[in-house]
């Protein structure tokens, strides 16, 4: 497989975590900022991105499998999910973690814990996604071509 | 009956109200469906029962007052029937008992006189006898009959009421007197003489043997004369004459005797007259008295009161009666009572036998009432009066009627009344049960119906919050996702490697978006406002500034629109003014747009003046709207309040496009309202621009109303209420040009435009020419220049007859002594599509030694034309649209160069480089409001393109002229790209690319930017085109993925980055951690390489900003805040704070403006929001 096809084939998939609303506008930043500079820095930032949600879930879990809930800190995990994702640009885990901390709100611990597993099935499949996008680039790399910076077509 | 009545009635009512209040019910459910439905079945359970209450309350009600009039009715009819009936009772028994006494009485009257009669008869007769006791001659015998004659006779005629009296001697000879008491005819009966003997004187056995003769002999009844002869009558046809045989024992006797003569009964005594010696009876006297006077009597006391009245003999045998009928039956023997022929007498009398029988009560008295007697009531009476020998009763019968008729009639009628009164009262009295009940429960009915009003009101209150919240909330979320596209959409614009085609369509984009985010806002606003959160800022700003910005703003489009935009603000309009700029800014900014979206051709005018209650007489000098101004003025003059200052400032916003039609004049400001909806197909629009602008004018203490206009188009005028800066000078820019000799010439291509600042001029007393046309200026400038010469007034007056009104101008201009000419030439008067503007463009400069020129250029106008006036010398340029305040500063730039003209030419030298003009008073620094730059920037950058760049390097690029009206480019001579002779004071030559990049923020900010610039660019070496290069930011965030983004975000702009997990962590940082912190920042700085010196560090404080995150573990952004603030008091230093929040409500800004940050960005992170506050933050320091 050239470069050039493996390029197609990252537009196309790229386009299409676009369009299922799995990534939005921030993520582009996110590639706009990387340069010679920081060639890295999408990886960087996914994989960071990655331990910190996992560590918040896993929190998240421990949290609501207590007693006694203590909402306030379920709350704060969630809103900091909530800022990494929406930083990436993980929409579908960003509204999800919405959604969570108005039953934060409400303390609801039946729905929270729906929420929590639902937030867990959208941060597994955009890791897939986006584990997916950056092997892609990697292998576009190493064939020797370059990450082709996304169109605003859409 | 009167109950049963109510009751009717009451059913019937609650069948009428149950089919009223079904009926709405129906309807009103079909109204609000299913929605309300359960509020509504409760609404109406609760009307079932209090109907029900209401029903049973009514019937007490009614029922009670029924008993009440009952009672009342019952007891007035007893209480008056029975004691009258009483009273009548007793006054009746009185009256009949003395009735009845009377006849009684007169009865027993009678009797006594008979008696007495008797009795004295007796003595008299035994008297004369005892005196003849010695009969021996038949002589004597007749002497002593004559005595007894003459004795008896007396006693007779004493007694008018005798019937007869007789004298029957023992020897059967009889002497009696008679008187008929009809016809008192009197007559003497006397039994032959010649058969009696004195012999037989004292036989006993010849009574009654012998057939004796009698003879009647009347007589006169007064003198006892013998009137007539005596006749012989048997003894039998006589009256009766008492015998021996009524006598038996001696004693006195008596009986009631029929005689035949009369039709009554007598009442017959009789008594014997003994001897001397008392042993024999020597003759029987009797008397006999007619009952007639009693009956008569009897009749006399009937006739008075009515009824019967009868006595009896106790057998019962009738003696007097009151009727006229015969008492006796063959006139010999009496009649029974009960045989009476008198009907009432013969009923009641049978009723007595038939009650009593021979029973009677003891002393016979009787006394029945309501006996029924026939067809009629009786009050029946007896009494018992015991003679001896001759006991009677007496009875009597009168007809209730008599007595009781009238007071029974009138109980009846009473009762008649007293019912049908207390039935009337009952009927009025319910139905005002009714009516009073009825208002009672109209009452609840609509107290229930107010109680589900004020709960529909609050749920609908309610919900319109919920509206307002989640119109909020989803403003914020839609405004997030609209930022990136905007700030990727300015990326891009920034990349230099598009195409035109791209570029345009980017824009193009850019515009769109920037559209979407406006209607976004407005929505936001809306929602603000509506819930009241929308808070105003009080601020002092320049009011003329802001509008001169967005006239100019509006100008491209209605260049683009071939519509012309005036500014008019009178010269009264203070300069600084207190209030909340942008959103004074909005409301026009809505204003012009609407007029721009609806205006095709023609123009647009704001015009604002000054109401001050100080200087209540308008001023001669503005000339526009006298009139109106005058009303206006007198309308609000009471509502102005002249305590703080305040003032009230009125503006139009007039423009001639299609107009709104006159009865939507009030509601084009309510929400989603367009004046037509087509507009929306044709227009776009959501019709929320005029609420917004209602809703913010009337927070500002304003009103906003469509006025009438003449002419096509709308006039929108408006006021508001404004608070001038405490310490209000004389801030009216009051320019006097009068002194100056200025001539302006206006060729200007629009009308109202050109019209406007000539008025104004002229006011200021310059005079002013116009043309509006290339012909028109060219003949003015010929007349000007050429008529120099002696020639000028004859081809004056010769050629140029029509311009007959400017001969008085061209008069007082020749009076100046050193007119100093200023031409004014829009660029649109040359002809732009061919070539011949270049020799249009030569003949007029033809004419610039003699005069100034200032050209008035479009934004689109081409470089080459631009180039073309600048290699000619005309360096005054101005864009449109040309207002006041362009007019004063192109003024004022040519007088000072003229009075540098005339200094030089005096001092004869060549001082041309020291050709300053100092424009320090129009530094125009914009108050900056965010919306403003944003659009502002938008269209020039977007739509005006390279142009303004260029401008604006232009503008950076000398450091003596500070000029910073963007719009007022004075392009002068030395341009450096030319001329390079300056560059030696600044080596910024090439960073002019680099500002026009900060140009796009805010052109407001210019010139502090370009000092800043200069600042940094003295100090250190200028490298590549970061604009944040060399600010050092600490950045305290504790999500790491938003703090790498972050970082690698600033450090792409150039700053140099620390990164800090939370707030203790930041706050210990900015707390003389310095030697920590040193290496990570010089491998920071050694990776960017970036030469900067050590020293330059060392120097410095150790960040120029702080972008914290306001949710962190350990200690929040807030405290962090506090803490940072805290230490710094008594040092001087104000570290800026950018606080970094996903929460994007106005009420988080403000909360993070209170703990002390300076600024405020929400997550994510937009890059050009971002690098933009953080320019604006550290140039503050």
């Amino acid at each position: 497989m050239d470069a050039g096809q493996m390029k197609r084939q990252w537009v196309d998939y790229i386009k299409s975590l676009f369009v299922e609303g799995f990534l939005d506008g921030q993520f582009l930043q996110l590639q706009q900022l990387q340069d010679e500079n920081n060639p890295e820095f999408v990886v960087e930032v996914v994989s960071l991105f990655f331990e910190d949600s996992e560590r918040l879930l896993k929190d998240l879990s421990f949290a609501l499998e207590q007693k006694g809930v203590d909402f306030k800190k379920v709350d704060a995990h969630v809103h900091q999910l909530k800022g990494s994702s929406s930083s990436i640009g993980a929409q579908r885990v960003k509204n999800a973690c919405i959604a969570f901390r108005n039953f934060c709100e409400e303390q609801n611990t039946d729905a929270c814990l729906r929420c929590l597993q639902q937030v867990k099935q959208e941060y597994c499949l955009v890791k897939n996604k986006l584990e997916t996008l950056i092997r892609l680039e990697q292998q576009i790399v190493a064939a020797g071509g370059s990450i082709p910076m996304m169109e605003l077509s859409f | 009956m009167a109950t049963k009545c109510i009751h009717l009635f009451d059913k019937l009512w609650s069948f009428a109200t149950c089919k009223k209040t079904r009926l709405p019910t129906g309807r009103r459910s079909n109204l609000h469906r299913d929605v309300e439905k359960e509020e509504f079945q409760y609404a109406s359970a609760q009307c079932l029962s209090s109907y029900y209450s209401v029903f049973v309350v009514r019937l007490a009600i009614m029922v009670m007052l029924a008993i009440l009039i009952g009672l009342l009715t019952f007891l007035t009819w007893h209480f008056t029937k029975i004691y009258t009936t009483k009273s009548l009772n007793s006054l009746a028994y009185d009256l009949r008992y003395e009735l009845l006494q009377r006849p009684i009485l007169r009865m027993w009257n009678i009797l006594n006189s008979t008696a007495e009669i008797t009795a004295s008869q007796v003595k008299l007769s035994e008297y004369v006898i005892r005196s003849h006791s010695n009969l021996a001659t038949q002589a004597e015998q007749v002497e002593m009959y004559g005595a007894m004659k003459a004795v008896t006779w007396a006693l007779f005629s004493s007694r008018k009421a005798l019937d007869s009296i007789t004298v029957k001697y023992r020897n059967g000879f009889v002497q009696a007197f008679h008187r008929n008491l009809k016809d008192n005819h009197t007559c003497y009966i006397y039994s032959d003489l010649a058969n009696y003997s004195m012999a037989s004187w004292n036989d006993k056995d010849i009574h009654g043997k012998n057939s004796s003769i009698w003879y009647r002999e009347p007589l006169d009844p007064v003198t006892g004369e013998k009137i007539g002869k005596a006749m012989k009558i048997a003894p039998e046809d006589s009256i009766n004459i008492a015998g021996l045989s009524q006598v038996p024992d001696g004693v006195a006797s008596w009986h009631v005797a029929v005689s035949k003569f009369t039709d009554s009964p007598l009442l017959s005594a009789a008594l014997p007259v003994w001897d001397s010696s008392n042993k024999s009876i020597v003759a029987v006297v009797g008397v006999t008295t007619a009952l007639y006077s009693v009956g008569q009597l009897m009749k006399e006391l009937v006739d008075l009161h009515g009824g019967h009245m009868y006595l009896t003999s106790q057998e019962g045998y009738l003696l007097a009666t009151s009727t006229h009928d015969p008492l006796l039956t063959n006139s010999t023997k009496l009649k029974m009572a009960v045989g009476s022929e008198n009907e009432a007498i013969r009923h009641g009398a049978q009723w007595l036998q038939k009650t009593y029988g021979n029973h009677f009560p003891p002393s016979h008295e009787v006394h029945v009432e309501n006996v029924k007697l026939g067809h009629q009531q009786y009050y029946i009476d007896s009494f018992f009066l015991n003679l001896k020998r001759l006991p009677l009763v007496g009875v009597i019968i009168i007809p209730r009627k008599h007595i009781m008729g009238e007071a029974d009639e009138r109980a009846f009628k009473t009762l008649v009344i007293l019912i049908s009164a207390s039935v009337c009262i009952i009927v009025i009295g319910c139905v005002c049960i009714l009516i009073l009940t009825n208002g009672v429960s109209k009452e609840m009915k609509l107290r229930a119906e107010l109680i589900s009003h004020l709960e529909a009101r609050r749920k609908a209150e309610a919900s319109s919050n919920y509206k307002s919240q989640f119109l909020a909330n989803m403003s914020h979320e839609l405004r997030t996702p609209m930022a990136a596209v905007i700030g990727l959409l300015d990326i891009l614009i920034s990349d230099d490697h598009l195409t035109n085609e791209q570029c345009a369509t980017v824009t193009q984009i850019r515009k769109c978006s920037t559209a979407l985010l406006r209607l976004l806002n407005n929505i936001l606003d809306l929602s603000k406002v509506e819930s009241g959160k929308l808070v105003l800022e009080n601020a002092e700003f320049d009011l003329g500034r802001e509008l001169e910005g967005l006239v100019d703003m509006f100008s491209v489009q209605c260049i683009n629109h071939s519509v012309e935009i005036i500014l008019d603000l009178s010269d009264d309009m203070p300069k600084l003014v207190r209030g909340d700029s942008a959103r004074v800014v909005q409301i026009f900014a809505n204003l012009i747009n609407n007029s721009i979206k609806f205006t095709l051709s023609g123009h647009i005018i704001l015009r604002g003046w000054c109401e001050n209650p100080n200087s209540c007489s308008d001023n001669p000098k503005s000339g526009y709207l006298q009139k109106t101004r005058t009303k206006q003025h007198e309308n609000h003059v009471k509502k102005i309040s002249n305590s703080d200052n305040k003032m009230i400032l009125w503006f139009e916003v007039d423009d001639t496009g299609c107009g709104i039609d006159p009865c939507k004049w009030d509601s084009v400001f309510e929400s989603f309202e367009q004046a037509d909806p087509s507009t929306t197909r044709l227009h776009g629009g959501t019709g929320l621009g005029l609420c917004i602008v209602r809703s913010l004018v009337n927070k500002m203490g304003g009103e906003i109303k469509v006025v009438k206009k003449e002419g096509p188009g709308t006039l929108m005028r408006l006021y508001l209420c404004l608070s001038a800066p405490v310490d209000a000078t004389e801030q009216h820019c009051q320019a006097d040009f009068s002194n100056n000799g200025l001539v302006v010439l206006l060729a200007l291509h629009g009308d109202r435009g050109r019209l406007t600042t000539s008025k104004w001029l002229q006011q200021n007393g310059v005079i002013t020419l116009e043309a509006s046309e290339w012909n028109g200026l060219t003949q003015i400038l010929r007349e000007l220049f050429h008529a120099r010469s002696p020639a000028y007034n004859n081809g004056f007056d010769a050629h140029y007859p029509l311009l007959e009104r400017l001969k008085s101008k061209f008069l007082s201009i020749q009076e100046l002594t050193n007119p100093a000419y200023v031409i004014a030439v829009d660029i649109e008067l040359l002809d732009l599509s061919t070539d011949i503007w270049k020799e249009q463009l030569n003949f007029l400069h033809k004419y610039r030694g003699r005069a100034k020129f200032v050209w008035v250029l479009n934004h689109d106008n081409n470089n080459t034309i631009k180039m073309e006036l600048r290699k000619k010398g005309h360096i005054l340029t101005v864009n449109k649209p040309l207002y006041k305040t362009k007019m004063i500063h192109v003024l004022e730039a040519v007088i000072k160069e003229k009075n540098v003209e005339l200094q030089r030419k005096n001092k004869g030298g060549d001082l041309h480089e020291s050709l300053e003009i100092d424009y320090t008073h129009c530094d125009l620094a914009s108050s900056d409001g965010s919306d403003i730059s944003e659009m502002g920037g938008s269209n020039f950058v977007c739509a005006s393109g390279d142009k303004q760049r260029e401008e604006v390097v232009r503008s950076y690029s000398s450091s003596q002229y500070q000029i910073n009206n963007c719009l007022v480019g004075l392009a002068h001579e030395h341009m450096e790209h030319n001329t390079p002779r300056k560059e030696g004071s600044y080596q910024s030559n090439p960073n002019s690319k680099d500002v026009t990049k900060l140009g796009t923020f805010s052109t407001g900010e210019d010139s502090e930017c370009g000092e800043m610039r200069r600042a940094n660019s003295s100090s250190r070496a200028v490298n590549g085109k970061k604009s944040l290069e060399g600010v050092r930011i600490l950045l305290a965030e504790d999500t790491p993925v938003i703090q790498r983004v972050a970082t690698i975000m600033l450090e792409k702009m150039g700053a140099t980055v620390v990164a800090v997990g939370d707030g203790q962590q930041a706050v210990d940082a900015l707390n003389g951690m310095l030697g920590v912190e040193d290496g990570r920042r010089e491998s920071l700085l050694k990776e960017r390489n970036i030469r900067s010196s050590q020293t330059e560090i060392l120097n410095c404080p150790p960040y120029d900003l702080v972008l914290m995150d306001c949710q962190m573990p350990k200690m929040d952004g807030y405290e962090a805040t506090k803490e940072i603030r805290k230490s710094e008091v008594g040092t001087g230093l104000h570290i800026p704070i950018v606080a970094l929040t996903a929460h994007a409500m106005s009420c988080d800004e403000a909360k993070c403006l209170g703990v002390g940050m300076d600024a405020y960005l929400t997550k994510p992170i937009d890059f050009k929001l971002m690098e933009s506050t953080i320019l604006s933050v550290t140039r503050r320091t």
